[in-house]
């Protein structure tokens, strides 16, 4: 699905977080969103993914003005699992809510595509570690086979392994379903490589977009400062 | 001038914060209309909620009956009325104790428990993630709670009534040496059904106010661990003060 954003704004209150923002998220392709803590990355997201209404301008999916959401599979941050309920049943949440029993194959074959042993079908999130979390969150997000997934930092929290681990299990995935893909993260690593494209956000505005593989190479002041806070941020850790 | 700008400020948070609530009570109504309230999924939480809340409800039915046979008979038999203990026993738990009490402690037990439930799955993001999963978050976290609360509380009520009375009964009868034929004649005889109606009433409204102000300061919690501490303190402390006020107004409906 391609998705073309134009001259879109949103406030909230005073606050502009996106001004005029023009871009387009290619078709099967992994596109990455890149900015520092605030500069509206999560809203430009959540706008996308229609769960707050924009203020001015458009998004357009395959020149539509409206998808049905059941089209989208989100990763959240930290996982976002419900904890009252089984990784199975997280997993399966959309038939799991609907009555629907029978899952466990579908579950059982998420389970596998994520890496994760089929033993953690009836645990409790609070019964596996960090990382399995965030497998279980994108088994979780692929389950209904959606067109675009959205990936919200998906190796915050994780040791270098596992944010490898996950990196790759998210092109392989992409790549397998042929989804379009939209990440928000600040690891540049990660974003050189599962992404295809990118869009530097700055202060609400897109202050420059580009292929991944020429990522290190723009000349672009505010995305060079951001990569070398980055850069020193990591050899500090 | 910054004084005067303060209160200027606290007023106009007041007035935005009630007019949250009552937004957030309209849209209650829109939704309960629309038939999907995930019962189902949430009965093993009402169970365990019912069931735990049990017995600390007991304990205040009980503890009150007794303490309210010992008190008033301190008072009447300054005035050789003994003989109406029965009834102010009875009446003072099923018209006015029995309802308040039960909606301070279900505030405390149940309230706390919603607010602070659902304030996590906000900071969490599992909120978020409902919306995603294309679930009506409202009717999967409001709407079942606020229905089954506002229906439980008119039988914890009744269980406290009913414990509370039997409290009374043992004191009167074992302590202070009642006829307990005598006794129960006395309570039966003198309550009547609008005393208890009353009370179930309030007990109605006072389970709607414990889940609607829980879930409401659960779903505007501030983000992070500060935020679900005082998301469950405004809900305990806003109910409460809540049913005491509402308490006098009914009151007034019934006297």
């Amino acid at each position: 699905m391609e998705i073309k954003i134009e001259k879109l704004s949103k406030k909230f209150g005073d606050n502009h977080v996106l001004k005029d923002i023009n871009l387009v998220i290619e078709k099967n392709k992994s596109t990455i969103i890149l900015g520092k803590s605030g500069c509206g990355k999560s809203v430009l997201l959540k706008l996308i993914y229609q769960l707050i209404e924009n203020d001015e301008g458009s998004i357009l999916y395959d020149k539509k003005s409206f998808v049905n959401i059941d089209k989208f599979g989100m990763l959240f941050q930290y996982g976002a699992l419900f904890d009252s309920l089984t990784i199975a049943e997280n997993i399966a949440f959309i038939d799991f809510i609907d009555s629907r029993k029978n899952y466990r194959n579908k579950v059982i074959n998420s389970l596998k595509e994520v890496g994760l042993s089929t033993d953690i079908y009836n645990k409790y999130p609070s019964e596996i570690s960090g990382g399995m979390k965030k497998r279980v969150a994108l088994a979780r997000a692929i389950y209904k086979n959606p067109k675009v997934i959205f990936l919200d930092e998906p190796t915050t929290g994780l040791d270098p392994i596992n944010s490898d681990m996950i990196n790759e299990l998210i092109i392989r995935i992409i790549r397998k379903k042929k989804m379009t893909a939209v990440t928000i993260t600040h690891d540049i690593q990660s974003a050189l490589k599962t992404g295809d494209n990118y869009h530097f956000l700055n202060e609400g505005i897109v202050e420059d977009s580009g292929t991944c593989k020429n990522l290190l190479k723009s000349k672009n002041k505010r995305l060079n400062d951001f990569l070398l806070g980055v850069k020193k941020l990591q050899k500090n850790k | 001038m910054q004084f005067i700008e303060s209160i200027g400020n606290t007023a106009l948070n007041i007035i935005r914060a009630i007019g949250k609530l009552v937004l957030f009570i309209y849209l209650f109504f829109q939704f309960i209309f629309k038939p999907r309230f995930y019962f189902k999924h949430n009965s093993k939480y009402f169970f365990e909620i019912f069931i735990s809340s049990i017995p600390i409800i007991a304990l205040t039915g009980i503890f009150s009956g007794m303490v309210l046979a010992l008190q008033s008979y301190t008072g009447f038999s300054r005035f050789s009325a003994e003989s109406a203990i029965p009834n102010i026993v009875v009446l003072t738990l099923t018209r006015e104790l029995g309802p308040v009490l039960t909606g301070l402690m279900i505030s405390a037990r149940v309230g706390s428990a919603i607010a602070a439930e659902i304030a996590t799955m906000r900071v969490t993001e599992q909120i978020d993630a409902l919306k995603t999963l294309n679930t009506n978050y409202f009717n999967y976290l409001v709407t079942p709670r606020v229905l089954s609360l506002t229906l439980a509380m008119p039988i914890f009520v009744t269980i406290v009534d009913f414990i509370g009375v039997m409290g009374g009964y043992v004191v009167s009868v074992y302590r202070l040496g009642f006829n307990e034929n005598m006794y129960l004649i006395n309570t039966i005889d003198f309550l009547s059904f609008s005393d208890y109606f009353s009370g179930v009433i309030k007990a109605t409204v006072f389970g709607f106010i414990i889940s609607i102000i829980s879930c409401y300061n659960g779903l505007y919690s501030e983000k992070g661990a500060f935020g679900v501490g005082s998301a469950t303190t405004n809900a305990v402390v806003l109910s409460s003060i809540l049913i005491l006020v509402f308490n006098y107004f009914l009151t007034e409906i019934f006297f």
